[in-house]
């Protein structure tokens, strides 16, 4: 599903170049369940906005569902951030002043689906994350993990087969950060490709690989030790 | 996990919305977008469109003004009597018809009066004017006055009739009598009324004269109050109260003529000049001793005046809806500065940035519209006063509304597509890194 081929991300700081990814060789089939680890600053957020469409590469392969994204206009890139993939930030980032149903709305306004539709998809995402009794609150009428569940409910409301989390728990303390990670895991068990960004060796665990990062490079993709997603969670 | 399985099941059913093509954004909605963004911070948006308002108002005010100076203009000369023509004594300044010199000296005759009458083939009639400015006494009240010293004429040429008595006629003329035919104004002044004033007696200039009529009301022009004259035939004003008979006969101050028609005014014009050069014995290089003057010549006059009135309050407009504008792309450049993060979402969620554009640049026409609308009330609403003021009944117009607002509609999109562009420029990334 995702093929990336020798991906460069150089940064240019005035007259220094500052690589940040220096040839990263990935492949993620449909359906996998990925974590990407490594120490701050080696490159994990840059290769998920890349990844996430959010950002080109300097140079290098991204091929999104055997789609060449390095050839598409920014306009197509829009549309398939629209609804090919959902992006889940840290720091959730909801508009504030639309309540939660308006959030969840708001890609399928850029779609083009009728407000019927719209309210209809985002009333049923919002029930499955478990949010049905706050649709008409605003991110500031909700704590931390709600938050975070309506932005992966935002993110699934186009049904994108690509769900990409930058540290969705980074913000949570640990109890909100399971049942996020819960519900990611969920997602992934119906048929989502997740690919999360985490520090904690705890919610990468819950993956069934995890990728190291250092320093721009990808050190090791473990796919070895065993998950047991069930008994934690009992 | 007991949240999730109630859930489960849905979530592993087919997909009711499959990926479609994307449409083009609903207009309606971003107008929505825009108004609630504006709501959100009121008063900053009032401020805003300050310049706007002021400037709609004033360009309204000012159509009104205009119109109605110039409806008020044409009455006026409407008044004077229709296919009105004046000759007037006096060096024409060149190019100019309002020259200093006119009326100044006195070149004219009642002769001359009498020969475009007679001559002229497109004039019906003509009235000479000899005038003075006088005391006129009725017992212990008394008032200073235009005494007119004209023929019986007068009555057509100005489209001006008695009200009460009667206008003197040729035979008063010819028996040089002391009868005196008084508008309202200075029947008003001396104590008297329209139905009792015929029959009594005045004094102008100790000279005694019998009240033989009074004229109706005509109201004031910006040349003269009508009603505020005293009218006397021109033989009496020439032997009793001004006195100057030349050469050629009794001067005059000028002579009124009526052409025969609108369209012979231009006629009339000509042949008064040639006829005038000719008495007068004009060759060049004199120029000529007199002025003839037609009501497009006086519109055009007074016209300047409240030409340069509208000039000077459209060029306020203008400047207001300038600095109204800037007003407007200043707001519009801190609104995208302030929600930078907010366009990081929108695009990192799927917006284009046409999308991005097209909603900054919905939001300052809505601004600048709104500031339009209520600039429209406010100069309707001053208008009205005005009107109420003056006396006009001058509607107003249509169309300068509709001017108003596609003049809004251009600086919200002239003042508006800079910042929206700005907006639109953001990368996904250093929109969404702001903070
Ligand atoms: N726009 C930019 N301009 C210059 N340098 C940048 C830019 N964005 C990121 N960097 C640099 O790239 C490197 C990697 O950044 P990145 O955000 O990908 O790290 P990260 O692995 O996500 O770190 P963290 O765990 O702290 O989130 C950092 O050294 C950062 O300073
Ligand atoms: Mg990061």
């Amino acid at each position: 599903m995702i093929q990336l081929k020798e991906i460069v991300k150089t940064y240019r700081l005035g007259e220094v170049s500052v690589p940040v990814l220096r040839g990263i060789d990935l492949i993620i089939d449909r359906g996998e369940y990925t974590a990407i680890m490594g120490a701050s600053g080696s490159g994990k957020s840059t290769l998920m906005n890349i990844i996430g469409c959010l950002e080109r590469p300097t140079s290098g392969g991204y091929w999104l569902n055997g789609q060449d994204i390095t050839q598409l206009s920014d306009d197509e890139l829009a549309d398939i951030r629209n609804y090919q993939i959902g992006f889940v930030f840290q720091q959730f980032n909801l508009l504030p002043r639309l309540n939660a149903l308006e959030n969840v709305m708001l890609p399928m306004v850029y779609a083009g689906y009728s407000k019927i539709e719209r309210q209809q998809r985002a009333e049923e995402v919002l029930v499955q994350v478990g949010l049905s009794d706050r649709m008409t609150n605003r991110p500031s009428q909700l704590s931390g993990g709600q938050q975070q569940r309506v932005a992966i409910a935002r993110a699934l409301v186009n049904h994108p087969e690509l769900l990409l989390a930058d540290e969705p728990t980074g913000a949570l303390d640990t109890k909100t950060s399971h049942e996020v990670m819960d519900l990611i895991t969920t997602l992934n068990q119906q048929g989502i490709t997740a690919l999360i960004v985490t520090h904690e060796l705890d919610i990468a665990r819950q993956t069934r690989r995890i990728i190291q990062l250092q320093d721009g490079l990808i050190q090791q993709s473990d796919t070895s030790f065993n998950h047991d997603l069930g008994t934690r969670t009992k | 996990m007991k949240l999730f399985n109630q859930t489960s099941k849905r979530l592993s059913t087919q997909p009711l919305y499959t990926n479609r093509r994307r449409r083009k954004l609903n207009m309606g909605e971003t107008i929505g977008l825009a108004w609630s963004s504006l709501l959100a911070n009121k008063l900053r948006s009032i401020l805003t469109m300050l310049g706007i308002i002021i400037g709609i108002a004033a360009v309204i005010a000012m159509v009104t003004i205009g119109r109605g100076a110039q409806a008020q203009t044409e009455r006026q000369l409407k008044s004077l009597g229709s296919n009105l023509l004046f000759v007037q004594s006096g060096v024409a300044l060149t190019g100019s018809p309002a020259s200093q010199g006119a009326g100044s000296a006195t070149t004219l005759t009642w002769e001359d009066a009498q020969a475009i009458a007679s001559t002229c083939t497109s004039v019906s009639a003509t009235a000479p004017v000899l005038n003075v400015r006088a005391q006129v006494v009725r017992s212990e009240l008394n008032t200073n006055t235009f005494i007119v010293g004209t023929t019986p004429e007068f009555v057509q040429v100005r489209d001006f009739l008695p009200l009460t008595g009667r206008f003197f006629n040729q035979a008063d003329v010819e028996q040089v009598a002391r009868v005196a035919v008084l508008g309202q104004t200075v029947v008003g002044n001396l104590g008297l009324t329209a139905d009792n004033a015929v029959g009594q007696t005045i004094r102008i200039q100790g000279e005694e004269f019998f009240i033989i009529g009074t004229m109706e009301y005509k109201g004031s022009s910006q040349f003269r109050d009508q009603d505020d004259q005293v009218m006397i035939p021109i033989t009496t004003i020439a032997s009793r109260i001004v006195g100057v008979n030349s050469l050629q006969g009794i001067s005059v101050n000028n002579i009124s003529v009526s052409a025969k028609s609108p369209e012979e005014m231009d006629a009339a014009q000509f042949q008064i000049t040639n006829l005038l050069r000719l008495r007068h014995q004009i060759v060049p290089p004199r120029s000529d001793d007199f002025i003839v003057r037609n009501q497009a010549d006086l519109v055009s006059a007074s016209n300047a005046v409240s030409r340069i009135f509208t000039a000077l309050l459209g060029g306020s407009a203008a400047i207001s809806l300038v600095v109204g504008g800037i007003g407007i792309m200043n707001i519009m450049f801190v609104s995208v500065s302030e929600r930078t993060r907010e366009i990081g979402i929108r695009r990192a969620i799927g917006a284009r940035s046409s999308d991005i554009l097209w909603q900054f640049l919905i939001e300052s026409i809505v601004l600048s519209l709104s500031g339009g609308v209520l600039g429209i009330i406010l100069g309707v609403t001053t208008s009205s006063l005005i009107n109420l003021a003056l006396g006009w009944q001058i509607g107003v117009a249509l169309d300068s509304i509709l001017i108003s607002l596609s003049v809004c509609l251009g600086i919200g999109i002239f003042f508006g597509a800079y910042p929206a562009r700005k907006a639109a420029r953001l990368t996904p990334i250093a929109a969404l890194r702001s903070d």
